[in-house]
């Protein structure tokens, strides 16, 4: 589509608060990032495309991708497909598809379909000056299954998976679900090399194999993979022919120019590799879109890993040394994959959004960093992206993770806060290298590799190219475990409410009122806590099994290496580095309540275990004695984010204990499972509503704690209080200083300054002198709000003057306005950390 | 509170990432006690030499534990709030530990120095990265000139930059005892007039002015600090004579001359005290305002002079507000 009319002014802001707003965008840039706030008004957009196989039983829309959006559960069904699986396949368009189709292994099919679909069904368009070919890629695609296969696929959902999921949801113990994304492809060899090499190497496998082999799994598997790497070629044709088609119709000369160009790019990249910066970007854009419409949830968490890195010999060649282009261009080049990231919100534009879920797509990018020797890896093109993130927030895509170290420059670390100062929330995530790459070699990466992770979908610590690490595939709520303990190991509240029977989950670890000592209590738990990382396995292990027989995306396979290579599905053991993470959801309300426990019933038994229940069960309410309770626990003793040694200790014991419990399982599947703390939006959704009252003085159906940070309001003693007790939790440093990192994945925290902190120059100084301490200090991943309350209710009470308002929550951006009033007034209610 | 061993500091607060009160990021140590009476005051709670009770109206459920409790029938509630008969109160502290929603807060704790060097070096990388370090502030940290000497003493030992802010009345025997472990002193300057400072402090500034040119004899880091209260030393007269002062008595050598503008973040604290503070209805300054002053201080030849603070704009009031109710009591402590 090239002639979409020129699109509106976005309308300015008529706040009376310094909002960022876009600057210095060159003609293109500001054409793109204006067209794409049109939403519904554009006449293009990239909304969800159904695609069927036409066959009566045929499924589009699995739900075991949303099984980690437990809010969604209503609309999937209970016995049959519920509205949202049934609604997508009805819309499903026929794809004709060749007569052997159906002779064909599940691998194949998938990507005879997927071919079909994509090149010769979904329509080629470039959208207005883009500079990069690929628009449409909110595939929604047939899951190709044969009659047999949807019976046996829909008997395993529905007898067993299915209501299992929902039991371990509708107790409170959390959610969980085989979802897709979260990962890093090995982008740099297809930009290197090219798909042709990839091709070639699953055909050199192919041949490998023994003739036992290519008649079974393997063979299907492999052949599909050989399939796979030709479709990025195909489309790439598809899509040099329109360029050409609209650069004939262009009467503008330069862009006539550059729509051939374009299909010369095409010509090339991404079959071979890339020859230019241009290319390199166009070559990278298709591997990726193509991603997201395979796995049909289109960008959670595909992440593009260290692109400075090996993007920077191209920007260096064409910008730097030969002139080939200029830096405006390249940012233009730049701007335009800005442009397609965020356009896979467009399947969501007509459902607008709750509680943060539009901010579900974490197409993540890593910056700066460190090298093998501790040394400082920002180059131009660093820099450059910044320039690029800064001009054009706020913005909701690609989300930047930028790596700080203890050799960052002090260069970096200036534009970062000048980055900073000039928006409401950092527009990217800091994450802290010497904490973070002690996780990677704790999970067993060698320390010669750790130094090369990247970031994923929020913030989550992975390799990259070669590691799938289902960084949100589990998320148990941590405080079922004070619960069980308190029971005896049995379940006392269904959807956060009493029930009059008591059922039994976890082991008996006796009746607490009897146990006499802290260290009882504080066995018990371990044992109510191990039960539930058991159980999350047992429950998450039947969704990845049905996942790995019947859900395979041999196209991802073939760009994480170890999948060809094994001639196994990422979904299926492929990858070389295969991890399951479990995130416990509410970590400072589990400290905070074992604390208050340890505190009040044990060290100064000021309330018995028996008073304790008897006041969690009337959520506090009712009577006095029980209003008194709460308000003793919640604004008295010890609290986990004030730099105390006590609730730090204990912080740390319990991470010690997740960390290891956590490692000890495996799937079925050959993934390793490990710990993590992301929390996710989950500490303010359903999961929250569903925890009934917590022994920390929480009341039923109030938010949990978010990933690693305090409980609202219990760090009172500033920023570098929290800060240190962040660090403690995720294991401190040794006697030597050398640093402990028990979450390899990393934990997010987010801190809330004032404004008034970055006003002056010499504040400024003190605020970098703040992240250096950071990194020796802290935690792995640092999100900042600039935040004043104020202009929040201002933007509560006139949310037309706010629309580009945007705010962090756990590891993702989101329109302030767009998120419900809960959060909202939780954001609010952060404490706001003053100089 | 901390059990009495040895030799104990008596501070009513400790404020970590503190950034206002030397290089760097620092902790700054509220000593309680001053001899000095500024009508301007910042930090009433340093002037009283018992530990003396405050309530915090928003933290408070009115479930009267503590009326039950107190012996001295000192407390008492209506819809007005909590009364502290302050005649009455022993400040025995009962009530504090069993409010349940630490409504009711003692001002004044017993520290011994090996208890607050473990607390200030829990920040330790943050002042090394910034060149920072602690501050004894309060009140006037030298009137417990035993402790802060030792205290300090072990802070150097520790590698800690210190700074010690004073009002420099006190007799020079006091600042000279802890005078080796000090780098830096934060030297209050607040009117040059006598019989203004007199009416203003309720001291003379003869020894301040004696005391500052010693040490400027003795080529230590000086950083001047005066306050810029309205009706008060804000005036162009004051800024002048305090600036030739520098120049003329000093030599000139100080380091750095601070002026703050005043802020009135005290109001909520002397409500609670039930103290009338006679800033109350003080405004705060324009930033023109602070220029102004800002522009004399210069002229008068002294190098590098900073000007800091609150001042009135839009944006400020809003932050005041968000103060007031965002923040824990404590981040209301500024130094004056």
């Amino acid at each position: 589509m090239s002639n979409a009319s020129e699109p509106q002014e976005t309308t300015s802001l008529k706040s009376k608060y310094n909002l960022a707003e876009p600057h210095d965008l060159s003609p293109r840039s500001k054409w793109l990032r204006d067209y794409y706030f049109r939403g519904l008004d554009r006449e293009w957009n990239n909304e969800y495309d159904p695609y069927s196989t036409g066959v009566e039983w045929d499924r589009i829309w699995a739900e075991l991708d949303f099984y980690i959006v437990p809010e969604a559960m209503g609309f999937m069904g209970k016995k049959k497909r519920g509205p949202f699986g049934s609604s997508i396949d009805l819309m499903g368009k026929p794809v004709k598809l060749p007569k052997i189709f159906w002779e064909k292994s599940l691998p194949e099919r998938r990507m005879i379909f997927f071919e079909e679909a994509m090149v010769n069904n979904t329509p080629q368009e470039i959208v207005g000056p883009s500079l990069l070919a690929g628009s449409r890629f909110n595939l929604q695609l047939s899951k190709c299954f044969t009659q047999k296969e949807e019976e046996e696929f829909n008997k395993k959902l529905v007898k067993d998976i299915r209501p299992s999921v929902w039991k371990f949801h509708e107790y409170g113990f959390g959610n969980l679900g085989a979802t897709g994304g979260h990962l890093i492809p090995d982008f740099p060899t297809i930009i290197n090399k090219g798909f042709k090499y990839v091709h070639k190497l699953a055909q050199d496998k192919y041949n490998e194999l023994s003739d036992r082999e290519k008649r079974g799994a393997k063979g299907e598997e492999v052949r599909a993979m050989i399939h796979a790497t030709l479709i990025p070629k195909k489309l790439a044709e598809k899509y040099a022919e329109e360029c050409r088609r609209v650069a004939e119709e262009t009467e503008d000369l330069e862009r006539k120019g550059e729509l051939e160009q374009m299909a010369k790019n095409l010509e090339i990249v991404p079959w071979e590799p890339a020859q230019t910066f241009w290319q390199a970007v166009q070559s990278l854009w298709m591997a990726h879109m193509l991603i997201m419409a395979e796995e049909s949830y289109p960008g959670p968490g595909d992440s593009f890993g260290r692109i400075d890195e090996y993007l920077y010999p191209y920007y260096k060649k064409d910008v730097l040394e030969k002139d080939l282009i200029t830096k405006e261009f390249a940012k233009d080049i730049l701007g335009s994959f800005w442009f397609h990231c965020n356009t896979a919100y467009d399947g969501q534009m007509r459902v607008g959004g709750n509680q943060g879920i539009t901010a579900g797509f974490g197409q993540l990018l890593t910056l700066s960093g460190c090298g093998p020797n501790g040394e400082d890896l920002s180059n131009e093109l660093t820099y450059t992206m910044l320039e690029v993130i800064d001009e054009w927030s706020p913005i909701l895509e690609p989300k930047p993770n930028v790596r700080l170290h203890r050799n960052t420059p002090d260069e970096l670390l200036d534009t970062l806060v000048d980055m900073i100062t000039r928006s409401q929330g950092a527009p990217f995530i800091l994450n802290f290298d010497e904490r973070s790459i002690e996780g990677m070699v704790l999970e067993g990466i060698p320390k010669e590799d750790a130094w090369d992770y990247a970031c994923v979908g929020c913030l989550e610590n992975t390799m990259q190219g070669n590691d799938r690490s289902g960084t949100v595939n589990c998320n148990p709520n941590l405080a079922k475990s004070v619960e069980l303990t308190l029971w005896n190991g049995a379940s006392k509240f269904f959807k956060g409410k009493p029930e009059k029977n008591l059922i039994q989950f976890g082991p008996k670890t006796g009746n607490p009122e009897e146990f006499a000592t802290w260290e009882e209590f504080w066995n018990a738990w371990e044992q109510q806590i191990k039960h539930i990382i058991q159980y999350t396995v047992e429950v998450y292990n039947k969704t990845e099994n049905l996942r790995a027989a019947f859900l395979p995306t041999p196209y991802l396979s073939t760009l994480v290496r170890g999948c060809v290579e094994q001639g196994l599905d990422i979904r299926n053991g492929g990858p070389e580095i295969r991890f399951i993470t479990i995130e416990g959801v509410g970590f400072a309300t589990l400290v905070d309540s074992l604390l208050a426990i340890k505190h009040f019933v044990y060290d100064e038994q000021k309330f018995t275990i028996a008073e304790l229940k008897e006041a969690l069960v009337n959520n506090f309410q009712g009577k006095r004695e029980y209003i008194i309770m709460q308000t003793t626990l919640k604004n008295r003793g010890p609290k986990f984010g004030n730099d105390l040694d006590e609730a730090d200790e204990l912080a740390r014991n319990i991470m010690e204990t997740w960390s290891s419990e956590t490692f000890k399982y495996k799937t079925d599947t050959d993934f390793q499972f490990r710990g993590g703390m992301l929390s996710w939006n989950y500490w303010a959704g359903e999961d929250a509503a569903y925890t009934p009252a917590t022994p920390n003085g929480r009341l039923a159906n109030t938010f949990l704690s978010n990933a690693i940070c305090p409980t609202n309001g219990a760090d009172i003693n500033g920023p570098t209080s929290v800060t240190n007790s962040v660090g403690n939790a995720l294991g401190g440093k040794t006697d030597d200083g050398k640093y402990v990192n028990y979450l390899p994945n990393g934990a997010s925290h987010t801190i809330t300054f004032n404004p008034s902190m970055l006003r002056e120059p010499e504040s400024k100084e003190k605020f970098k002198a703040y992240l250096r301490g950071y990194i020796e200090n802290g935690g792995t991943a640092l999100q900042i709000n600039i935040l004043d309350a104020n202009m929040l209710i201002d933007a509560q009470k006139h949310p037309e003057n706010y629309p580009h308002l945007l705010v962090r929550v756990t590891g993702y951006n989101t329109y302030f306005v767009a998120i419900g009033r809960e959060l909202q007034d939780e954001i609010i209610k952060r404490e706001m950390h003053n100089f | 509170m901390k059990m009495m061993e040895s030799i104990q500091g008596y501070i009513f607060e400790i404020q970590k990432m503190s950034t206002e009160d030397g290089p760097g990021i620092r902790t700054t140590v509220f000593f309680k006690m001053c001899p000095l009476r500024c009508v301007w005051c910042h930090n009433p709670e340093s002037l009283f030499k018992k530990p003396s009770i405050q309530w915090f109206q928003v933290k408070c459920i009115g479930c009267r534990t503590c009326i039950d409790l107190c012996k001295q029938q000192a407390l008492s509630l209506d819809e007005e709030g909590m009364h502290i008969d302050r005649d009455e109160c022993i400040a025995c502290g009962e009530c504090v530990e069993a409010c349940p929603g630490t409504a009711l807060r003692m001002l004044g704790e017993y520290w011994s120095v090996e208890d607050l060097l473990n607390e200030v070096a829990k920040d330790r990388a943050y002042y090394v990265k910034s060149r920072g370090g602690i501050t004894a502030s309060g009140g006037e940290a030298a009137v417990q000139s035993d402790f802060v000497t030792e205290f300090f003493k072990r802070c150097k030992e520790d590698g800690f930059h210190t700074a010690l802010d004073l009002s420099g009345y006190l007799p020079k025997e006091k600042y000279a005892q802890i005078f080796p472990y000090v780098d830096l002193w934060l030297y209050d300057l607040k009117e040059f007039d006598d019989i203004k400072h007199q009416k203003f402090t309720g001291v003379s500034n003869t020894q301040i002015l004696e005391n500052i040119k010693w040490l400027v004899k003795e080529n230590r880091q000086i950083w001047v600090r005066t306050p810029i209260i309205p009706t008060y030393t804000a005036s162009e007269k004051n800024i002048r004579e305090i600036g030739n002062f520098i120049v003329n008595e000093l030599d000139n050598k100080i380091d750095r001359w601070d002026l703050l503008a005043f802020n009135n973040l005290a109001k909520a604290k002397y409500a609670r005290m039930d103290m009338e503070w006679a800033c109350n209805d003080l405004d705060l300054l324009l930033p023109e305002e602070m220029e102004y002053f800002f522009e004399i201080a210069k002229s008068t030849g002294v190098k590098n002079v900073k000007w800091s603070g609150l001042t009135k704009t839009v944006e400020t009031e809003d932050s005041q507000r968000k103060i007031s109710k965002f923040a824990p009591p404590s981040c209301g402590v500024q130094k004056n």
